[in-house]
């Protein structure tokens, strides 16, 4: 009796669950909501602007915090928190005149001493951009919307370099005692944001997901039908698909490229592709005395002989591995940006060729003819294909006798790893921010220097006085040909020195829903405000 | 029944059982093709996977050779890296099979010692222990050795070798295996601690640790041996789980879960051969050795019969 009574009330509480159920998921569809799902494969770490200084980060809060400038749909730089600039008149730099009227998502209202504390944390000690600020000297609040930044000389291309630069609210970062970046723990910027940008970040779980609300005070016409955007992390590019097929998704970015053809032949699908102006490329510890990972070679680092490290690059058949892993969709590399982005040097257009019997007559020369072991370092979800990638590099290079043993971390711990030195060789993407060639050589090739800012993703150590000494020629040369002059020389180091082995530009491939409209940006940074729903 | 009985039941009543089961017949075949074929393989593979110096690149996604593209070189095609799959799958389970049969040892020493100590003295030692395992039993086998697998791996360096990730994947794998046999063993103990022979052991003064190794243990092993072959089984499998799931062996020496993890990233993309063939057998193997480890259960325990 008992249990009869008992199942009767569990099916009414059923049947009363589904109805109102129905009911909600009526209303639902009656109003205008409009939710976009998107994912991708690299959880953005945090939701600090200036505790990391890689693309998925960047990308991400660009939709939430925004900086003095920003870049429309061709990449061009346009105002955003500044309205205009000008060159200074007295001394190096530039005014900036900014927005009047603009507010933070708390309410707190934007004046020129964000812009001052956003410079101070960004250069403090835990900040990994102060590679931007490289050739900046001083920031000056002149009144509440005009401030003046100095520099140590002439940087023409400043304002085209600080589009990253996102701007914080400083009373907030100091309510929250957030007024420093943190790499290693975490603080109430690592999981809240607080931005002027077109959407608010609602909700947050790392690694789970991640929601953002359009702001509604925002200063610019809106572009985006949005009223929801959610964003989940998918690790596993074929659970992605899956995601995106079965339309729990509305965008997946990457499409793992073996499955191109697969959502281009499904009805309601489309593939967006292009280029990235990302560069893969094998970079060396330069600098270690000797290699921590190899078993037969110990005391000294084979990898200081330049012939060594060409060897490396001889013995990659880059063809391959666009053609196999890449599945034809990369273009070789031979320069640490893009062919067709500005300052390219087009007169070391070439690369060294694939050639083995070359690759095992210069280890010969450099005294190791018989190769010898070393350890390859590379992340597993960062890059496309980039396991794949390594693993076909090990292959390769275990032909002239070159034994990599490769190890592999998601993106999460990789940064950090490679911050401990912990590889002889590494794997690195690098995307120039600035989308000129004097970007790379400031993060990349120009000697560490904390103090001035350089050399700070330079894992390797790479060092060359004449390096040195042309960047900052670079950095304010107004003469195009001379600048270009100087960069090709530069460029013509990078190569002679094999500081780095550039392999490939690697494809940008997003698909989705036929029912979403979007713009596709070149370096891979999705931009909500541009995204419609139909 | 006599103590000692089962163990010396005659050969041919074995042989009997065994020859009138055609699942156990079916399941010992395949136990020694996949078993035989992996502790082989470096005689019967045509390359050595592990070696990055023996493939090439522009062999990749083969397919297997009854299909049109297939080439004869590698009859059950290559992966993504050109890598010949009938080698991979040889020497992965080969690597699978070396660290289920050494987490299983592990974990049969370690249960079985302490299923001994807690069985015959009881005492606070067998409610410690025991309540540990109970806790143990409810937690799933494959969260502890993910668990097991983390923490290590967290507090000593993750860029550490291969040879080290298999030895944590083992004690990981071993940690959440050893409870049944300590349950087991404990039982087996309390139904022969009372028994004749034990009781005129203690009366003649015998050292209780004698009186455990060989008076005792020989007496409880059949149910333990049943239970190895089963725990290999979940061995296998959980090695694979944690392989298939990235935290388990890297892709350059890949055991059986990691090739399917491979694998899995072609699975819409028609090269179907890289993941389904592991796949099939690693289920192969793992079902045959559970099958097989049936057939001793049933022979072990006559009630069953």
């Amino acid at each position: 009796m008992i249990r009869k009574i008992m199942t009767i009330l569990v099916l009414i509480a059923l049947i009363a669950g589904t109805a109102t159920a129905t009911g909600t998921s009526e209303s639902d569809s009656q109003s205008t909501d409009v939710v976009f799902r998107w994912a991708t494969t690299t959880d953005p770490q945090t939701m600090d602007p200036h505790a990391v200084n890689a693309a998925p980060v960047l990308s991400f809060l660009n939709n939430i915090y925004e900086g003095l400038v920003r870049r429309n749909e061709q990449m061009d730089i346009e105002p955003s928190l500044a309205t205009s600039w000008e060159p200074l008149s007295d001394g190096d730099g530039w005014r900036f005149f900014l927005r009047e009227g603009v507010t933070f998502h708390n309410g707190d209202a934007f004046t020129a001493d964000d812009v001052l504390f956003s410079y101070e944390r960004g250069t403090s000690e835990t900040s990994d951009v102060t590679s931007w600020f490289a050739p900046v000297t001083d920031v000056v609040v002149v009144d509440d919307f005009t401030v003046d930044i100095l520099t140590s000389a002439p940087n023409p291309l400043f304002p085209d370099s600080i589009a990253n630069w996102m701007i914080m609210s400083r009373s907030w970062a100091e309510e929250n005692a957030s007024t420093a970046p943190a790499t290693d723990q975490e603080n109430f910027a690592t999981r809240n944001a607080n931005g002027t940008g077109p959407f608010v970040l609602s909700s947050r779980s790392p690694g789970v997901e991640t929601r953002l609300v359009p702001n509604t005070a925002w200063w610019d016409d809106l572009e985006h039908n949005l009223s929801e955007a959610i964003y989940t992390p998918i690790e596993n590019q074929s659970t992605a698909l899956s995601a995106l097929l079965s339309g729990e998704i509305d965008l997946v970015n990457p499409v793992p490229l073996q499955d191109v053809d697969r959502v281009e032949a499904a009805p309601g699908f489309t593939v967006l592709g292009g280029l990235e102006t990302r560069v893969i490329m094998l970079g060396f510890g330069h600098e270690k005395e000797q290699l921590d990972y190899s078993t037969d070679v110990t005391g000294v680092n084979p990898f200081q002989d330049v012939r060594v490290r060409q060897a490396v690059y001889q013995a990659i058949n880059v063809d391959d591995i666009i053609n196999v892993v890449m599945r034809g969709q990369a273009e070789p590399a031979s320069q640490l940006l893009p062919a067709g982005l500005s300052g390219y040097s087009i007169v070391n257009d070439d690369r060294l060729p694939y050639d083995p019997v070359a690759s095992r007559r210069l280890l010969t020369e450099a005294g190791y003819p018989n190769g010898f072991s070393f350890g390859l370092m590379c992340p597993n979800d960062r890059y496309l294909n980039d396991e794949a990638v390594c693993r076909a590099v090990t292959s390769m290079l275990a032909d002239v006798g070159l034994q990599a043993e490769l190890t592999t971390h998601p993106v999460r711990n990789y940064w950090g790893e490679l911050r401990e030195d912990a590889y002889d060789m590494y794997l690195l993407g690098w995307s120039p921010g600035t989308f000129d060639a004097e970007h790379p050589i400031r993060f990349l090739v120009s000697t560490p220097n904390e103090e001035a800012r350089l050399g700070s993703w330079n894992y390797g150590g790479y060092s060359n006085a004449r390096v040195d000494e042309l960047l900052p020629e670079i950095q304010s040369e107004l003469d195009p040909a001379t600048r270009q002059a100087q960069i090709d020389e530069i460029a013509a180091i990078i190569q002679d020195d094999v500081v780095y082995v550039p392999m490939y530009t690697q494809p940008l491939i997003w698909a989705m829903a036929d029912s979403v409209d979007l713009v596709q940006r070149p370096d891979n940074f999705f931009m909500l405000r541009w995204v419609n729903v139909n | 029944m006599k103590p000692g009985s089962r163990a010396k039941r005659n050969d041919g009543e074995f042989a009997y059982l065994f020859l009138r089961s055609p699942a156990a017949i079916v399941a010992s075949v395949l136990v020694v093709l996949t078993v035989g074929g992996a502790l082989l393989a470096p005689w019967i593979a045509r390359s050595d996977p592990f070696d990055p110096g023996t493939y090439d690149l522009t062999d990749a996604f083969t397919p297997p050779v009854w299909s049109p593209e297939g080439e004869s070189r590698f009859v059950l095609g290559t992966d993504d890296q050109g890598r010949d799959l009938l080698a991979s799958i040889l020497y992965g389970a080969r690597l699978s099979l070396r660290i289920a049969l050494s987490a299983m040892g592990l974990a049969a020493v370690v249960g079985v010692s302490i299923g001994l100590i807690a069985g015959y003295y009881g005492g606070w030692f067998d409610a410690v222990v025991m309540r540990i395992a109970d806790v143990q039993l409810s937690l799933p086998a494959i969260l502890t050795a993910l668990l097991v697998d983390g923490i290590s791996l967290t507090i000593i360096s993750e860029s550490a070798s291969t040879e080290f990730r298999a030895t944590v994947i083992t004690v990981a794998i071993a940690l959440s295996l050893w409870v049944n046999f300590a349950r087991t063993t404990r039982a087996a103990v309390f139904v022969e601690r009372n028994k004749e022979y034990v009781q005129a052991s203690v009366m003649m003064g015998e050292r209780p640790r004698r009186i455990l190794g060989i008076q005792i243990l020989p007496n409880v092993l059949a149910p333990l041996l049943v239970i190895m072959t089963v725990d290999l089984g979940r061995a296998i499998l959980l090695e694979a789980t944690l392989s298939f799931l990235g935290v388990g062996l890297p892709p350059n020496q890949p055991s059986l879960g990691t090739l399917i993890r491979i694998g899995m990233n072609y699975v819409f993309s028609g090269e179907w051969w890289i993941l389904w063939i592991p796949a099939t057998f690693l289920v192969t193997m793992v079902i045959s050795v559970n099958l097989f480890g049936d057939f001793l259960r049933d022979y072990f325990n006559p009630r069953l019969r």
